[in-house]
């Protein structure tokens, strides 16, 4: 018959719970609170490169276009950080004694690549795109903010999934010419939304919604 | 309802006899419970992967993972753009015999092997060995630098300390003109290798050189020689052959022109376009071809040339010729059976006269060879479905290791140039104590092998992915074999070792294979030509006309007279292993786990045994044998084989390898760990006089039972119990006589009666724009499984290991299964082969028990998966009819912190996601090819053309059984496959509609030979209360 009533101790329990249940949503608020930062998400994120590169001055200042440098853009699903070779185009005449870009004059004699540090990182599982996306008119500025005012780039976009979602489901929202997808400054001619539907309907674009359209 | 066939059904014995092993796996689909262990460290080594890094993750503290870093080149090439995949032709030369390949290049490493589409031997199709070639490449257990032996004991060395070694040593050589240098080489079809030889014996003009190839031609050469008096190579074009007699020649599987007679043998099977061909297949074991033929007669392999003989004289007369043969004297041809089919058979082959082809197998003896040509001759089959081209090609490659060991005393110096003699010499060849004497050896290999450890030196030798070469096709074309990526571990080719060997003033591997080709490549601009093709267009062998010289009556041996009494005398047949060859391919895991074409056996060889003789000798299954010819033995397990025909036993080489690696089997001192070898070796029982079988065999159980992991009754399709089973096999893999399909082509369609198919559900998508589907067709599929290969190597599957196939745990995503028909489990009158892989319902089962939406179905009908919502109930794959979904137990990718899997995850394919422990996987319908396809046609503002798509296992398929693309284009190949009144759907009375569509298989059987019982059925079941 003991088997079946509870020991004198079980009575402690029944206080600790009614403190965890207390505390629960507390906890529950810390975790969201802590889950949706932009500090968790990576927004923000802007690691230190081995060449201070400033595409404040290079985008911005010079107005070099995007596609200079990150010449696969329209053609390839990566952007491609360009090989030593595209900075020497320049720097082989300009600023050659600058001790900032000692990394790159070491990297075109000896040949190893210079190691950068992806700011825009994806997971593994993603496969996203860039080709696909240029070439429907979303521009550059729509996932990477201005990076023609960063002296340090960093990542000004969540990059998440529900992020990605609301324009794959309401791509009006960022599309523009195609023309216009390196033009950092570039405003609607009328209210976006309008505008953009009419671009959609005009490109014939669809983005889908499929799980494998990014996770193979 | 009726029985929509009489016809028994099943795939195994296990399954006919309703063994409860059977039931298990048909009641419990996961086998054993999850507190399964994982496996002992020992077998932890063999699958290379299992758990290390899996809980690495527990730590984790924030949400940013690690960094990663972007290494731009310094440099860029032209037309290189980073994340692109870019295509090479080259070439991979196997057993003399080049195979044109084109490869795919993600980022300078080659990911995927292919044939090349262009190239009129392959057009894009491959087998197993080019598939899996891959996999060699980044085999991290390959030799990675030289080492010297002595006493079995490596000492790691360097390439600087051979080449002071070597500079020495063939200087003295060569101020001796090469007396006591002696060569041993595989055969090759090289004019690069030959020009180097030449070079070699120039340098070094008393050497000898000879050649070994333990899987080889020369029947078929002696056979011509005996026929014509010169050696000639035989073509057959199966596409306008209307009878074929494959006398134990397996042209689907394995030979020479697989890839092209596969596709031969597909145009010549199309029951829509009215052209269907008649099989035959005379064969001992049963073969892809045998499972295709539409008569498959099982003797013993030393009968077929008493069957040959007996065709010969009874044809010869019914053409206006003297016979040269006696008729059938012997016993087995008076077997009722078999006489009416060889009855039948004779007619067949003089009504088809002129349009027939007779084909005979490598492994049967030169009179065979010759009594083909005499019959193919007779036939008038000659300029019309055969044809010849001249052949130089060595035709002494299985004598070539004996007449070796015959000089032993002379040599001072030996260098072998690839192979291993020392695992594959017969039992009578003494090579190994050839080694042991006072010489200088020296091996060039991929792997530190046998015959390396035996010798004093070992090289490492670059494998056809990394180096330049070129080779001849079977029918003379030449190919060339261009790198795909820098030498792994600095490794030479062939050619460049011998022009450092003759100090010659050329070392450049390209410029040797241009110098080789001579004026062909002398110009830049035609030798990038035909490096960008692949080879020279047209430069096949010239075709020759050989005269026929009068045959001698063959000797025919107390076995070739024989009856076909199980209890009657033994033989044994050595065969190339149709997964690792010779032994070479035994390190590569995508082949050990490949269930063989014919009993589904993965990770062994065994004795193939006719289960009748077995009962005889009584064997049990899967126990030890002893098997003994003249005072040779091994012991193996014994596997009962249906369709093997009674007193021959197969044995397949390749197997028992004790120094290849973790996969294979590697002995200590050799590898710190020792790996158990995998299988049996049977070259000691082989002999120079009994190549290709032995008589006189004795087989002894010694009843211990070992477990041999086949996959035969893994993943059934049905859970209704042996009384559903037997009634719905004829429903899954349909069936016709062409006759009958003549008459009533959509017959097979009315093989199932269900009431009105209802839906559970309203019709969601109207699948606007593509709708992709699948057709595989039966008919015409040879389980060759090249598909599955393919597959494995385009979607990132994991190999797992013998102890977890035999849990059921294999990852392939595509299985073939196999079927034997018939009421005689020793004999089964037709086998049947189903390629099952997800069937992408539109109303899928698996999706609906999804707690976390990981599987979905796509806007274009794909049913996809998210592996990183799987949380691994496995309800999904409880849930789906056709048993598709595999479930990742253990962390089987590749972790990275161990040094030696850096290497092979190179050979991973980025565009596929690395399943993690506790995920489900499936096949994708290669959605990682559509998606890239349909990004590029967007780019270019169009849609995509019929075509543009392919999945890997269409790829790689040589009879064009399956089909792909999107079902919304009437125009597109797939739609009018899938309308064909072949068309059926697996299990469609459960209404979940697969979009894939098979295409049911059609048999011709000679009208002599219809069975009474079929005949009735065919008018008994008619098109009616159905829908």
């Amino acid at each position: 018959m003991d088997l079946f009533v509870f020991p004198r101790w079980s009575n402690k329990i029944v206080p600790l719970v009614g403190a965890l249940v207390g505390v629960a949503p507390l906890y529950l608020i810390g975790l969201v609170w802590y889950g949706a930062a932009p500090k968790t998400v990576s927004v923000g994120f802007a690691p230190e490169q081995p060449v201070p590169y400033s595409h404040a001055l290079h985008a911005g200042e010079l107005g070099i276009d995007c596609r200079y440098c990150h010449n696969t853009v329209e053609v390839a699903g990566v952007a491609a950080v360009p090989p030593t070779e595209t900075c020497m185009n320049c720097h082989a005449r300009i600023k050659t004694k600058s001790p900032k870009l000692e990394p790159i004059r070491g990297s075109w004699e000896s040949g190893q690549a210079v190691e950068w540090t992806k700011v825009h990182d994806l997971p593994d599982y993603a496969y996203f795109n860039h080709s696909a996306h240029v070439t429907r008119g979303i521009g550059c500025v729509s996932c990477h903010g201005r990076v023609d005012q960063m002296p340090v780039v960093y990542q000004h976009e969540e990059l998440s999934m529900g992020w990605c979602l609301d324009c794959h489901r309401e791509p009006e929202r960022n599309l523009r010419p195609p023309s216009e997808v390196t033009n950092m400054s570039w405003v609607p001619p009328e209210d976006q939304l309008a505008y953009g539907k009419k671009l959609r309907e005009q490109n014939h674009i669809n983005p889908p919604t499929d799980c494998s359209t990014c996770h193979r | 309802m009726k029985k929509s066939s009489g016809a028994r059904m099943w795939r195994s014995l296990a399954e006919y006899e309703n063994d409860p092993e059977f039931t298990k796996y048909l009641h419990n689909e996961f086998g054993t419970p999850l507190t399964d262990t994982p496996p002992n460290s020992a077998e932890r080594r063999r699958f290379m992967q299992l758990m290390a890094a899996s809980f690495s993750l527990a730590g984790v503290t924030g949400c940013r993972w690690e960094e990663d870093h972007l290494l731009p080149m310094t440099r860029q090439p032209e037309g290189v753009i980073p994340g692109v995949p870019r295509y090479f032709n080259t070439a991979m030369e196997l057993g003399g015999v080049g195979v044109p390949l084109r490869v795919k290049s993600y980022d300078g490493r080659p990911i995927k092997v292919d044939g090349n589409p262009d190239h009129p031997d392959t057009q894009g199709a491959s087998g197993v060995y080019e598939q899996a070639s891959l996999l060699e490449m980044y085999d991290p257990d390959r030799s990675k630098a030289p080492a010297q032996f002595a006493g079995g004991k490596a000492t790691e060395t360097t390439w600087e300390e051979y080449r002071k070694f070597g500079l020495k040593h063939f200087r003295d050589l060569g101020q001796a003109n090469g007396a006591g240098l002696f060569v041993l080489s595989e055969s090759t079809s090289s004019a690069t290798v030959g020009d180097m030889k030449r070079r070699f014996m120039q340098s070094f003009p008393q050497a000898q050189w000879f050649e070994y190839e333990p899987d080889n031609r020369d029947n078929e050469r002696q056979g011509a020689k005996l026929a014509f008096g010169e050696i000639v190579r035989t073509h057959y074009d199966l596409s306008k052959a209307e009878v074929v007699l494959c006398l134990e020649a397996d042209p689907l599987g394995n030979g020479p022109e697989t890839i092209a007679q596969g596709k031969g043998f597909a145009a010549a099977r199309n029951p829509e376009a009215g052209r269907m061909n008649r099989v035959w297949a005379v064969e001992s074991s049963l073969s892809p071809t045998g499972i295709q033929a539409d008569h498959r007669l099982a003797i013993r392999s030393a009968q077929v040339v008493a069957l040959a003989a007996a065709l010969e004289a009874e044809v010869a007369p019914k053409v206006g010729q003297t016979a040269t043969q006696a008729a059938g004297a012997a016993k087995f041809l008076a077997d009722e059976k078999i006489k009416k089919a060889f009855d039948a058979l004779v007619k067949d082959l003089v009504a088809a006269k002129g349009k027939s082809a007779i084909l005979v197998g490598s492994t049967q003896p030169p009179e065979v060879h010759a009594l083909g040509h005499r019959l193919n001759a007779l036939l008038g089959n000659v300029g019309s479905t055969v044809s010849y081209t001249a052949d130089d090609s060595n035709p002494e490659l299985r004598q070539g290791l004996a007449n070796l060991v015959k000089k032993a005393s002379e040599i001072k110096t030996l260098i072998i140039l690839g192979g291993n003699p020392v695992y594959s010499a017969s039992g009578d060849v003494d090579f190994a104590s050839v080694l042991k004497g006072n010489i200088t050896s020296i091996h060039l290999s991929l792997y530190r092998d046998e015959t390396s450890h035996a010798c004093s030196w070992h090289l490492p030798l670059a494998h056809y992915l990394e180096s330049w070469g070129d080779s001849r096709s079977f029918n003379g074309s030449l190919i060339v074999s261009q790198p795909l990526i820098a030498p792994l571990f600095q490794a030479p080719s062939i050619a460049e070792f011998l022009a450092w060997t003759t100090r010659d003033e050329v070392k450049d591997g390209q410029q040797l294979v241009r110098r080789a080709l001579g004026e062909r490549a002398a110009d830049d601009k035609a030798w990038r030509r035909i490096v960008h093709d692949g080879g020279a267009v047209g430069s096949m062998g010239s075709a020759v006309s050989p005269s026929l010289q009068t045959l001698k009556a063959v000797s025919l041996g107390e076995a070739a007279l024989a009856d076909l009494n199980p209890s009657g005398p033994l033989e044994v047949t050595f065969q190339a292993d149709p997964k690792v060859y010779d032994g070479r391919f035994a390190n590569n895991g995508w082949l050990q786990e490949l269930p063989e074409p014919a009993m589904k056996l993965t990770w062994d060889n065994a004795a193939f045994i006719n289960p009748k003789t077995a009962a005889a000798l009584k064997i049990e299954d899967c126990s030890l044998v002893t098997v003994s010819v003249e005072g040779r033995s091994i012991t193996l397990p014994a596997l009962m084989s249906p369709g093997q025909a009674p007193g021959s036993v197969r044995l397949v080489l390749g197997y028992g390898r004790t120094h290849a690696g973790v996969v294979a089997g590697a002995k200590a001192p050799v590898a710190a760990d020792p790996v158990d070898p995998v299988g049996v070796s049977v070259y000691p029982l082989r002999t120079v006089a009994t190549w290709d079988a032995a008589q006189g065999v004795k087989l002894a159980s010694s009843g211990t039972k070992v477990k041999l992991a086949t996959t035969q009754d893994k993943h059934p399709m049905d859970d209704i119990g042996r009384q559903g089973t037997q009634a719905r096999l004829p429903q899954i893999v349909r069936q016709d006589t062409f006759a009958n399909f003549k008459e009533t082509p959509d017959h097979v369609k009315h093989a199932v009666h269900h009431p009105k198919l209802l839906s559970l559900w309203n019709d969601p998508v109207s699948y606007e724009g593509y709708k992709w589907g699948m057709t595989i067709d039966l008919n015409r599929c040879s389980g060759c499984a090249a598909c599955v290969v393919a597959c494995n190597a385009e979607n990132n599957i994991p190999v797992v290991g013998k102890s977890q196939v035999l849990r059921g745990r294999e990852m392939h995503w595509l299985r073939i299964d196999r079927y034997f028909q018939g009421d005689n489990p020793d004999e089964p009158d037709q086998v049947h082969n189903q390629p099952v892989l997800c069937q992408h319902c539109e109303h899928a089962p698996c999706e609906q028990v999804c707690p976390v939406g990981a599987t979905m179905h796509s806007s274009e009908g794909l049913n996809d998966m998210a592996y990183n919502r799987c949380i691994g109930t496995r309800y999904c794959s409880n849930n789906c009819p056709y048993k598709v979904r595999r479930f990742n137990y253990f962390n089987y990718a590749l972790p990275l912190t161990e040094d030696r899997n850096e290497i092979e995850r190179m050979a991973q394919n980025p565009e596929v996601t690395v399943r993690f422990r506790g995920v489900m996987e499936k096949c994708s319908f290669c959605v990682q090819r559509i998606q890239n396809a349909k990004i590029l046609a967007k780019n270019a503002r169009r849609k995509l053309k019929d075509g543009e798509v392919h999945t890997a296992c269409q790829d790689a398929c040589s009879t064009d059984a399956i089909q792909f693309g999107d079902l919304n284009d009437p125009t597109s190949k797939v739609a009018q496959s899938a309308n064909s009144p072949r068309g059926y759907a697996l299990l469609e009375e459960l209404n979940i509609r697969p979009r894939v569509t098979y295409l049911a298989r059609i048999t011709n059987p000679h009208p002599d030979l219809i069975p009474a019982t079929a005949a009735e059925e065919a008018e008994e079941v008619k098109p009616e209360h159905h829908g």
